[in-house]
């Protein structure tokens, strides 16, 4: 089997050794925050206090407090410092750092969703004028053909981000409710439980009411696919929004799908123009193609570092931070920019201090397939445990090619295709979908590129494009001599496997299979299976 | 009623996939294109010496080797191909056209592909993927055009020498039509309120035409609707009469248990059903055959992955149009398990089916193999085929 | 005059108050445990609320 050498690290972690004692099963939040030595600590704290500012600031409008009252996902909102706190066990230095300017700009980002929603929401703010002008999408879906829209001027509203998706990683029983009121009108719970919790969510009539049109996709999967006529349905015949499915295909490495792909990004340009009245701007596409550009170079910067034996940006905060910047923002808030600049500048000075994040590295692993999110600090339990360093995950491979940004009349028609390009190439089913060869044969190529010896296979029970390929691992897994350590999962459903059943998984595969000890014991088994 | 003369026959043909007839196919020097979505344009798959067989798995029963391969969370189908085609039983396969319609049989056929299932000793076997359309627009057309092309007749042609010219599509078109009258004949005859043909048996027949050579059987349908046009009904009176709608049903025998609960299955809207799949292609001289094959393959598909609102609320109305013209009492909306589009479509069709149209709908999934697990099965048709004559008797009407 | 001078010195004693006030609260985790403690009654508020459920 293919082994890497261990690196140890020559310096003792300032403050806490052993984080696994700030949990405490009577509570359902952590005992208290770690002491990560007297300047981390301070950092942190000033951290915080910026978030409790970013939430204070939300809260105190009075549409916003209606909105909290009125929305069940909201609960999740009181629980956003304590999902920070996931993605900082055990951190210090550039990590901390980068940590929280990433996710900390992503909250901030989500909260202004949240806003927006309330604003233009028929049962809150009902500002009419401001909700003509807004434009719901998918949370899975690439935004790239609202790139050349005035963000001024027309709203995208990713409305499912902050109803679902974050709120499970912040508060993990919060879906919950969802999923029972979807399964209760008889969708079976075999299928993904993502598309399924957003169904049960527009069942509920628990999702914002606004927007002049929507426009859905069927970028993830079948299951996603099919969850969207239940919400268009809603959509349309109650509430008259007029609804647009983006189609997609989905053998995107194919040269003869792209000009399907190119038209239909045309169409959802002219359905967005049509009832916004809004029109197009070229010069507003070119701008975020630049962005979209930068963003690119800095992630594969980023993704050089991970290569080396001193990886700085990793875990969680890298994942949903590209997650939000390549598909949520697709170059359209020139925010991202700085932000992503700032993380570079960090990623790099920790790199050239050797910084590292546990007291040695044992294995480097590539983590492949779909994150559960109510586990979201796995990664980073992984490392500080049992010294194994995620070095980039499945949904942070994605696009590395340059699209055209300079403004001709040739590449204007490009634009169409750069837009497809992505769309299809969206996270997750840029690899699920297209054949296996995308899905099995790219990651034994990025575990050489990388220098992995061992791959966390995230196996979401109902993601049947990655199950349906489970063998061709195991087998391919062997004859490469690659570690393949399965950890099964329903994506956001804890009743299925809880947090400690998931990290259980990796315990008894390092501990039966590798035959090693824990880095740090204190983590083992961590008492916050009910913990939000 | 007396026994339809070729209904054994019949039944043995769907035995096994490597049935008799295709035997007698592959004698002929016929090239065995297997395929595995109803998606993929009949007609193509069957121009000049090819013939079309689609692929399934009777009497499945351990799917071991396929479940490692696949886990146990993938659906049944997708799994019973794939261990039936480790087991051997598809090596008459000639090549494998596969549209990426549903993610799980499109991995069941890329691991047959990586685990060399077929086409041993034969250097022109191949496998290809296709991306199918979304949507019913002429965008969708053009796509359907271009991938069947790239996908369907260059391989074959490449491969296999096939004629792919127009002349010959429209040729396999019309042979194609000829089956599909023979089985819409047939089918009529479940229409009257003493039907002359069960819903078990139109099954039978309607699933031959799927997964035998066409030119094979013709002879039998032909003899077989004459025989129908005299054939006694039964005196009988049947407690319900069902419309079945969902997704791939291969067997048989789940028509055959709703039936044995006194249900006449009259009308049949699922995946190796006769609607739509044994619809006739109509050809006008001004454009192009390819071209209306694909487009009539868009237009009159019923698949949920198809993902437009016209295409969603199409559906809906198709089944309440299907269900009103051969007089359904009530409609079963079934599911394979773990078929990620049916089971959405189950759920949205049997809610709308019975709040917008006024229909009782049993929304059941259900094992690939009926006879594995027929018990629940039995008494949720049972149930439901009692509700249906409660509410006849609540309305003053003969039960 | 002389209160003036004092300002400063008052402002570092609220600056102070407030350090020690939030970091007490930060460091002990108070913030997300009177969140948890609210939560359950939160879920009844949401629960008892009208909602027009429909597939």
């Amino acid at each position: 089997m293919k082994t890497v050498p261990k690196v140890v690290n020559p310096v003792k972690r300032a403050g806490e050794q052993s984080p696994g004692k700030i949990y405490d099963e009577k509570l359902k939040v952590r005992a208290r925050r770690e002491w990560r030595g007297v300047k981390d600590t301070f950092y942190d704290y000033t951290r915080w206090l910026y978030l409790i500012f970013v939430l204070a600031r939300f809260i105190v409008v009075p549409r916003n407090i209606k909105g909290f009252f009125r929305y069940r996902w909201m609960m999740s909102y009181l629980f956003v410092p304590h999902g920070m706190d996931k993605f900082t066990i055990g951190l210090r230095d550039e990590a901390l750092r980068i940590a929280h300017t990433s996710f900390n700009f992503v909250i901030a980002d989500v909260t202004q969703a949240i806003a927006n929603c309330f604003r233009g929401d028929r049962r809150v703010g009902n500002d009419k004028a401001y909700s003509d002008k807004c434009v719901i999408t998918d949370e899975n879906s690439m935004v790239t053909f609202m790139m050349g829209f005035d963000t001024k001027k027309v709203h995208t509203i990713l409305r499912e981000v902050p109803t679902m998706f974050a709120s499970n990683i912040f508060h993990q029983f919060n879906v919950m409710h969802y999923l029972d009121i979807a399964q209760q009108y008889g969708i079976p719970g075999d299928v993904c439980p993502m598309p399924e919790a957003e169904a049960g969510i527009s069942i509920d009539d628990d999702f914002c009411v606004l927007g002049s049109c929507a426009v859905q996709n069927n970028t993830t999967c079948d299951g996603s696919l099919m969850g969207n006529g239940i919400i268009a349905k809603r959509l349309e015949r109650e509430y008259g929004i007029p609804t647009f499915q983006l189609a997609t295909p989905l053998r995107h490495k194919e040269p003869d799908v792209m000009e399907y792909a190119a038209r239909e990004i045309k169409k959802a340009i002219a359905f967005v123009e049509e009832h916004t009245g809004e029109k197009w701007d070229w010069d507003v596409y070119f701008a975020a193609a630049k962005r979209v550009n930068d963003a690119t170079r800095c992630r594969i910067a980023q993704m050089e570092i991970n290569s080396t034996p001193y990886p700085q940006f990793f875990g969680a905060a890298f994942s949903l931070y590209n997650d939000t910047n390549y598909m949520g923002n697709s170059g359209r808030n020139a925010d991202f920019v700085k932000i992503d600049h700032k993380l570079l500048k960090l990623a790099q000075r920790g790199y050239e201090a050797k910084r590292m994040y546990a007291k040695e590295y044992r294995h480097r692993c590539i983590v492949w397939g779909v994150q559960p999110q109510y586990v979201i600090d796995m990664l980073y339990w992984m490392v500080q445990c049992w010294g194994v360093m995620p070095l980039t995950d499945m949904l942070s491979v994605i696009n590395t090619e340059m699209i055209a940004e300079v403004d001709t009349p040739e590449n204007r028609e490009q634009a169409y295709r750069d837009m497809a390009m992505l769309n299809m190439e969206m996270i997750m089913r840029n690899h699920t979908h297209g054949g296996y060869k995308v899905l099995v044969d790219e990651l034994w190529e990025l575990c050489e590129k990388m220098n992995a010896d061992i791959v966390m296979m995230w196996e979401h029970m109902s993601c049947k494009a990655l199950t349906g390929m489970h063998g061709q691992f195991e087998e391919q897994a062997r004859e490469r001599g690659i570690h393949i350590m399965w950890v099964s999962h329903d994506l956001c459903d804890p009743r299925v496997f809880t947090r400690q059943a998931i990290r259980d998984q990796v315990n008894n595969y390092m501990r039966t299979v590798m035959r090693e000890e824990p880095l740090d014991p204190s983590l083992e088994n961590i008492p916050d299976n009910e913990a939000y | 009623m007396r026994d339809l003369k070729h209904l054994i026959t019949f039944e043995n043909l769907l035995q096994t996939a490597n049935n008799a007839l295709v035997a007698q196919a592959k004698s002929d020097g016929k090239v065995c294109v297997a395929y595995t979505c109803e998606n993929v344009p009949e007609p193509l798959l069957n121009l000049g010496d090819c013939c079309s067989i689609r692929l399934f798995a009777p009497h499945t029963g351990s799917m071991d080797i396929a479940t490692y391969y696949m886990t146990n969370l993938l659906c049944e189908p997708s799994r019973a191909l794939l261990e039936r085609a480790i087991e051997g039983g598809f090596n008459f396969a000639d090549c494998v056209i596969t549209p990426d319609g549903c993610t799980m049989m499109n991995r069941a056929v890329e691991n047959m592909e990586l685990l060399h299932t077929m086409g041993e000793g034969n250097p022109h076997f191949f496998h290809e993927y296709m991306e199918i359309a979304f949507k019913n627009t002429e965008s969708d057309v053009a796509l359907a055009v271009l991938q069947c092309t790239n996908h369907v007749l260059k391989p074959l042609h490449e491969n296999y020498g096939v004629d792919v010219s127009d002349a010959a599509i429209r040729e396999a078109v019309e042979r194609h039509n000829k089956v599909c009258r023979l089985i819409r004949e047939i089918g009529e005859f479940r229409k009257g309120d003493k039907p002359r043909i069960t819903g078990y048996e139109f099954h039978v027949l309607c699933l031959a035409t799927y997964v035998c050579p066409k030119y094979l059987i013709l002879d039998m349908l032909e003899e077989t609707l004459e025989e129908l046009k005299t054939r006694e009904p039964d005196d009988k009176p049947y407690r319900a009469r069902l419309l079945v709608v969902g997704s791939e049903m291969d067997d048989p025998g789940m028509i055959k248990l709703i039936e044995e609960q006194g249900a006449l299955v009259c009308c049949d809207r699922f995946c190796f059903g006769s609607y739509p799949g044994r619809c006739e292609i109509v050809l006008n001289d001004e454009e192009d055959a390819l071209t209306q094959v694909c487009r009539h393959y868009i237009t009159n598909c019923q698949c949920p992955r198809m993902m437009s609102m016209d295409k969603v609320y199409g559906r809906k109305q198709y089944v309440a149009d299907l269900a009103r013209e051969y007089k359904a009492d009530g409609i079963i909306y079934q599911q394979v398990k773990f078929c990620d589009p049916w089971a959405y479509e189950r759920t949205l069709g049997s809610a709308m089916l019975h709040a917008d149209f006024g229909y009782p709908v049993l929304s059941v999934d259900r094992p690939y193999n009926i006879a594995s697990s027929s018990g629940q099965m039995r008494t949720r048709v049972q149930a439901f085929v009692e509700s249906i004559e409660i509410k006849k008797i609540q309305r003053g009407e003969q039960a | 005059m002389k209160k003036l001078l004092k300002l400063p010195l008052y402002l570092l004693l609220a600056a102070l108050g407030f350090f020690v006030v939030t970091f007490t609260i930060y460091f002990f985790n108070l913030d997300m445990k009177a969140t948890s403690l609210l939560a359950p009654w939160l879920e009844k508020w949401y629960d008892h609320l009208e909602r027009k459920q429909y597939i």
